[in-house]
């Protein structure tokens, strides 16, 4: 199970990883927006060596984050095939008999695509150089100005948390439940639509079963250990701001305001 | 009164048939007992009991004199911590020392002490060399030491073990037996053992055999296993040494070993008179 690689915690000494959760979830927040606004291939371009800058300064292996991108390609390769088929505009590109394809179907394609995959390597950056438990203070103290409206930020804050320590787990079990109906003779790749969702259900019960089975455990020992939601806690690693993580959110703003002038002048 | 008290205590999932059938037990202050029966016997369901993790039909619970009820239960917890038997699913923290932490935090601990507090617990546990991995990275055996560890810095007076070596390698089930043990001889704590393994039980200095729901026997270790006819009827044994020495019973040969290690010195003696 080392080729799952989102939701997973990298635990190396690196400048990135040492910065403060809540520095890293609002630039992270900013980038994304970023991402969404430029038209330009120059601005993607910059996009991408700026990741790969942080990608680099976070100690984190190229091929690591590669890995994430994985489970995307099927969405991606299905999200061409739509376009494909539904975008008549722009100059053709390949025409085979009546079927042609545009170039804007290619290129809008290709932007999401893009655009996709930059957003895989930021958060995956994050949840690689964040513990889940550090992900979680952050997300709270972020969230904690909605206490006032009664939210439960710290809750909430868990939740996240406990379902991304969970992503491998489940996989894992996902992995040895297929497993286990392949060798009784369940086929997940060949077969009719019919026999193909008899297959995914032959999946998905069993998985829900142990998932909630997981669920109830983990309740459990939280329980035993003394967890009240809502409770006061004390805190073991409390969050320090410093120029560092002032100095991250001012680029990824920066970044986000050249992005802004790219749409504009490029 | 005993550090435990249950006083007919039932409990049922589905209203129909109790899982947990009119059990009463004390269990004294700083012993280390075993609860055995089969999968259903009901033992796991009265650890959860116990820990005030289900909310039992009838009977009553004391927790060092105190009774179990929503209005203590929260004080019940800091006497009280439990092992369950998948580490993987006990796991909060990203690190080691993240998730000794976790039980800490909850009870308020101050931050300033905690440190030290995770530092004592983790190298009585041995994982004063992993405090900074990934717990779901490390081998089984290592795997419930941190959730021994999470509970022990917790301090509490009494812990239950729920089947907590089923899950591992031989070897982890050594170390996480020798851990026992070694709290156990320190004296602070109450160890409640809820067992498949029959082995266990040899070392421990009380018995609770549980067996559809009900306590089918209660005595030391040595009395239960006195009676192996007993045993078989509800389908269990007694361990491999007692059985050797059974089976030289029967052939006129009365040992008085225990051990392993006695049993070759007896029969050693034996042999070299004859």
């Amino acid at each position: 199970m080392n080729n799952l690689v989102f939701g997973k915690y990298i635990p190396i000494d690196s400048i990135v990883h040492r910065l403060d959760p809540r520095a890293k979830i609002v630039a992270l927040f900013v980038m994304i927006v970023a991402i969404f606004i430029p038209k330009s291939w120059w601005a993607y371009l910059f996009l991408a060596v700026c990741l790969l800058s942080i990608i680099l300064l976070a100690k984190l292996k190229l091929g690591f984050i590669f890995k994430a991108f994985k489970p995307m390609m099927f969405m991606m390769v299905f999200l061409l095939i739509v376009n494909c088929l539904t975008l008549k505009t722009g100059y053709v590109l390949i025409s085979i008999g009546t079927f042609a394809i545009y170039s804007d179907a290619v290129f809008n394609t290709l932007f999401i695509v893009v655009r996709l995959l930059l957003m895989i390597m930021l958060t995956t950056c994050l949840t690689a150089t964040t513990k889940p438990l550090d992900l979680t203070l952050g997300i709270e103290y972020l969230l904690s100005p909605l206490k006032v409206f009664h939210f439960p930020a710290h809750e909430v804050a868990m939740m996240i948390s406990i379902a991304l320590r969970f992503i491998p787990t489940i996989i894992e079990e996902t992995m040895r439940i297929m497993n286990s109906q392949k060798s009784r003779g369940v086929d997940f790749e060949e077969g009719k639509l019919k026999e193909k969702i008899q297959a995914i259900l032959s999946l998905i019960v069993p998985l829900f079963s142990v998932a909630f089975e997981r669920a109830y455990e983990l309740a459990d020992a939280m329980e035993a250990r003394g967890y009240i939601p809502g409770a006061d806690r004390t805190r073991y690693r409390n969050l320090e701001f410093t120029f560092k993580d002032g100095l991250l959110i001012l680029l990824s703003f920066i970044v986000l305001a050249l992005m802004i002038l790219s749409r504009i002048y490029l | 009164m005993g550090i435990i008290s249950v006083k007919n205590l039932t409990y049922s999932y589905d209203d129909k048939t109790n899982a947990v059938d009119g059990v009463s037990f004390d269990i004294n202050k700083g012993d280390y007992v075993t609860i055995i029966g089969h999968n259903g016997s009901g033992k796991s369901t009265l650890a959860k009991l116990i820990a005030g993790l289900l909310e039992a039909k009838s009977g009553e619970i004391y927790i060092d004199e105190l009774k179990l009820n929503q209005e203590n239960i929260y004080k019940i917890r800091e006497k009280l911590g439990i092992v369950f038997q998948n580490p993987d699913n006990q796991f909060i923290g990203s690190t080691v020392k993240d998730d000794i932490a976790f039980g800490l935090e909850n009870h308020r601990v101050e931050s300033s002490k905690m440190q030290g507090i995770i530092e004592e617990y983790a190298k009585r546990a041995g994982l004063e060399k992993y405090l900074e991995k990934e717990p779901t990275a490390l081998s089984g055996g290592q795997k419930q030491r941190v959730a021994i560890a999470g509970v022990l810095a917790m301090h509490p007076n009494i812990i239950i073990f729920d089947e907590a070596t089923s899950m591992l390698d031989p070897k982890g089930k050594e170390d996480i037996k020798a851990l026992i043990n070694e709290l156990h001889k320190d004296k602070d704590f109450t160890i409640v053992s809820i067992t498949h393994d029959i082995e266990e039980v040899l070392h421990s200095d009380d018995c609770i055999v549980m067996n559809k729901g009900k306590i089918f026997d209660h005595d030391l270790p040595e009395k239960i296993f006195s009676e192996p006819e007993k045993l078989r009827k509800i389908d269990l044994d007694i361990p491999f040494d007692l059985k050797i020495v059974e089976e030289f019973k029967n052939y006129g040969l009365k040992l008085k070993s225990k051990t392993q290690k006695e049993m070759v010195e007896e029969l050693w003696q034996y042999a070299s008179k004859n």
